[in-house]
């Protein structure tokens, strides 16, 4: 099978490897969905971007995944899990998303900027970010110690090796 | 009568490098009430943004959190923000097959940590409505709202996905509600109340982010209510800290007070708003503190 529109074969090996081996579990029951679409009708990335979570599952079940993972469709979603909630097929499209992403991390897809400064930051500090002055109304800005919290304590060096070495892997 | 307990508290990233009025609040309602928080040391980010990257690093973020908690001999663990609490309940149901379980374990041993599968998971939320008792909160009210009206947001991660059981109901959700009726103030049910701020969406579309917190702003700005109400540091840097940004973005005037529910318990309490991190919000809480509260208060303060 083809699809007409991106000349794209369908990989259906490559289906069953994604439900094998996503992390997460959920995904088994993606070949259940009968496309009632329930998911995509109260999709919160539906209106300002199109994302239609039957699609994807639909695409995925016809083993048209080379094409997702070239996609920008699975980077739209803001995993508000309503999709997981309220499939009766316990198909969870987020989940696949989610799945789709990591494996389109694997190979070599880009990044979305935001994430890439998050993931160096995680490297750096084993935070998404440094502790940051915050301003008061009067436009003054203050920290954890003007506002009498406790000192922050980042993880250890030790720790920032195994995570470095695990993400060295994927990117 | 003090409850005198000692729970630890995993804050996360947001909630520790920035929205610290969350915390200030939390850690004086906890200590009104009796509470010892126990801060997890060395803790890092929980694994929620980079789940979509790499799911495994995810998991051993969320597992070595749980784990610190352990070595503290905590068998109950209070999570604050709502995607934490979220990646770690999802993190515990991954930890449950068998080949995700030796190699996240096996990263934990490099630093002699084992992974704490008993671990019981609690949100401020159930915490207070559950731990505490609306009762107890009840008996400690010293400024009662009575007349406020306010709008809840629960967000997201605090109520799906059922299946793998979460803090409130999915479709109707009421426990922060109840919580808030304790100390005198109205919710009011809105067609909206479900429906997602956008933060996840900052990572990858900022316009389409703010635009949907800009969308449930007006909504709740239409409501007329007093304020809206939030649990989580994502929700609340979206629809508070970002909300003059969603304003321009969606063309909308927005002047709408937003505040954490531990902000609004902490003042019900009798805590001094300066504590409470009221100062920290960038959404007009002055309105709401000198006029809205101030309202309902003259003439009923117990003292
Ligand atoms: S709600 Fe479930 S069954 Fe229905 S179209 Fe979406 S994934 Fe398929
Ligand atoms: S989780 Fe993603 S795909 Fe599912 S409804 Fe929300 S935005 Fe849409």
């Amino acid at each position: 099978m083809k699809d007409l529109y991106t000349m794209k074969e369908s990989n259906l090996k490559m289906k069953d490897q994604l439900r094998e081996e996503s992390p997460f579990p959920w995904i088994q029951y993606v070949t259940s969905c009968y496309q009632c679409q329930k998911c995509t009708s109260g999709c919160t990335s539906m209106k300002h971007l199109e994302l239609k979570p039957h699609e994807v599952v639909k695409l995925v079940n016809m083993g048209l995944i080379d094409e997702l993972l070239e996609s920008e469709t699975i980077w739209t979603c803001t995993e508000c899990l309503k999709c997981w909630e309220r499939c009766p097929q316990g198909a969870a499209p987020v989940n696949l998303i989610l799945s789709l992403r990591n494996l389109a991390v694997k190979g070599k897809a880009k990044l979305p900027e935001n994430l890439l400064k998050t993931v160096s930051s995680l490297i750096e500090i084993g935070l998404i970010q440094r502790e940051q002055r915050v301003p008061l109304k009067n436009l003054e800005t203050v920290d954890r110690e003007k506002l009498n919290l406790p000192k922050l304590v980042y993880p250890s060096e030790e720790f920032k090796g195994i995570l470095l070495s695990m993400l060295e892997e994927v990117f | 009568m003090m409850l005198n307990m000692k729970v630890a508290v995993y804050w996360g990233c947001k909630i520790s490098t920035s929205q610290y009025s969350y915390e200030l609040s939390l850690r004086e309602v906890a200590r009104k009430l009796g509470v010892e928080l126990v801060d997890i040391e060395g803790a890092s980010c929980c694994g929620d943004p980079i789940k979509g990257l790499t799911d495994l690093a995810a998991t051993y973020l969320s597992a070595r959190n749980m784990a610190l908690a352990g070595v503290k001999g905590s068998k109950n663990l209070l999570v604050p923000c709502n995607r934490c609490h979220l990646q770690l309940s999802l993190a515990k149901e991954k930890m449950k097959r068998e080949g995700i379980y030796s190699k996240v374990n096996s990263l934990l041993r490099r630093e002699n940590l084992l992974f704490n599968e008993k671990l019981r998971l609690w949100h401020p939320v159930d915490f207070l409505h559950g731990y505490i008792g609306l009762d107890k909160i009840g008996s400690m009210v010293k400024r009662n709202l009575k007349g406020v009206r306010v709008a809840v947001h629960p967000g997201c991660g605090l109520i799906r996905p059922s299946k793998i059981g979460r803090v409130d109901e999915s479709e109707n959700p009421k426990k922060v509600d109840e919580i808030l009726k304790v100390i005198g103030v109205e919710t009011i049910d809105y067609p909206g109340k479900l429906d997602c701020c956008g933060a996840m969406l900052m990572y990858l579309n900022r316009d389409a982010a703010l635009t949907l917190a800009g969308e449930k702003l007006k909504a709740v700005q239409d409501l007329e209510v007093d304020c809206l109400v939030d649990t989580c540091p994502n929700c609340h840097e979206m629809l508070d800290f970002n909300q003059s940004s969603a304003s321009e973005l969606t063309g909308e005037k927005i002047s709408l007070p937003v505040v954490y529910l531990t902000q609004l318990i902490g003042f019900a309490l009798g805590i001094e708003e300066g504590k409470l991190g009221f100062q920290l919000n960038r959404s007009p809480t002055e309105k709401l503190l000198k006029i809205n509260f101030k309202r309902v208060l003259d003439g009923k303060v117990k003292g």
